[in-house]
């Protein structure tokens, strides 16, 4: 982990960046989500299965994009409670291509504890493929 | 003036973004733009008043709308209770002519926006319609596009002679000001909006060229 964590509603400021990550998006990867969770379906764990369902090759299965944007959420604030991850899906992630997690504050609520983040999935050539707002409650001490 | 001609907020199914929150941001980040347009998805919000953001943070906040029609996605300028009455702004299919034709009379303009983008965009539906008439102009830079979205809305555009503009088609409030449009001349109104584009002198900004986001 790089970067500094915060811990207190008190040390974020609007607009700060969280570190962001290049996740590992490697069909084994997936392959070991699917079984952890049960979803063996090719679209997800094989390229070739994948495109006879009219995809461009294996994808990253929703909810471990979400998990990725989690993951980013805490290496920044370990203590954080992330009250909701709400994201929209514009594109595939696609397994075996380099992706980047970014997130950056565009709200703070000192009275609640709260802040609000804006989180994206981006693909080599800079496309947002997922994006959406996060909210993770600090403490206020 | 610089204005980014598409964006989303909350009151958008899609939208993540508080209109507070898009000013503040702007404020903060030194995004380089004058003030920016809502074009909420399927409605034109006529409820709210941003007046007071508007002066807060010293920006330009226009309305207009993002309306659904076989030809794809278009955004309306200069929307009016009269024109809201001339067709249903929920619908899902309205006929671009029809919209093209109320704006006209009604003193808005309506812009075909991501036109190279599969489904939603204008160019994907050229085939099988044909060439739509009473369209000036188009959304040729927009900041959600990805592959080569933005590249087939400026062959299409040069292809058909529309004029272009810009726009982020933000949804949340870091990507405000990723494409923009230029006006040789303040704009702060949804009327002047509507002379400045008809005037038909802009410049569509592309997201490379903006320092935002």
């Amino acid at each position: 982990m790089s970067g500094k964590t915060v811990s207190a509603i008190a040390d974020v400021e609007f607009g700060a960046q969280l570190p962001s990550f290049t996740p590992d998006t490697s069909i084994a990867a997936t392959r070991r989500f699917g079984r952890h969770v049960g979803w063996n379906t090719p679209r997800f764990t094989d390229h070739e299965g994948a495109r006879k369902e009219g995809l461009p090759g294996a994808i990253v299965p929703g909810v471990m994009s979400q998990g990725f944007l989690g993951a980013m959420i805490h290496r920044w604030a370990p203590d954080a409670e992330i009250v909701a991850i709400d994201t929209v899906f514009r594109a595939p992630v696609l397994v075996d291509r380099p992706h980047t997690i970014t997130g950056v504050v565009t709200d703070v609520d000192e009275d609640a504890g709260t802040v609000e983040i804006d989180i994206t999935v981006a693909n080599e050539a800079g496309e947002t493929r997922v994006f959406g707002t996060a909210t993770a409650r600090l403490s206020k001490d | 003036m610089i204005l980014d001609l598409h964006t989303h907020s909350i009151k958008s199914d899609d939208g993540r973004a508080k209109v507070a929150n898009y000013c503040q941001w702007i404020r903060a980040r030194g995004v380089p733009i004058d003030g920016f347009v809502l074009t909420e998805h399927r409605q034109f919000d006529f409820a709210s008043d941003y007046g007071e953001l508007s002066r807060k943070h010293d920006l330009v906040i226009l309305k207009g709308a993002e309306v659904e029609t076989e030809y794809g996605h278009v955004l309306v300028f200069g929307v009016t209770e009269a024109l809201y009455g001339e067709f249903d702004f929920a619908s899902t299919r309205l006929p671009l002519e029809r919209v093209v034709e109320h704006c006209d009379a009604h003193g808005a303009v309506a812009v075909p926006c991501h036109p190279g983008r599969p489904r939603v965009g204008m160019s994907a539906h050229l085939a099988e319609h044909g060439v739509p008439k009473g369209v000036r102009i188009v959304e040729i830079h927009n900041g959600g596009s990805r592959d080569g979205e933005d590249e087939r809305a400026v062959a299409m555009a040069e292809e058909l002679g529309y004029l272009g503009v810009g726009g982020s088609d933000s949804h949340i409030v870091s990507h405000i000001g990723r494409c923009a449009t230029e006006f040789p001349a303040p704009v702060g109104s949804e009327g002047a909006l509507v002379e400045a584009l008809r005037a038909e002198e802009f410049r569509a900004i592309p997201k490379g060229e903006s320092t935002a986001g």
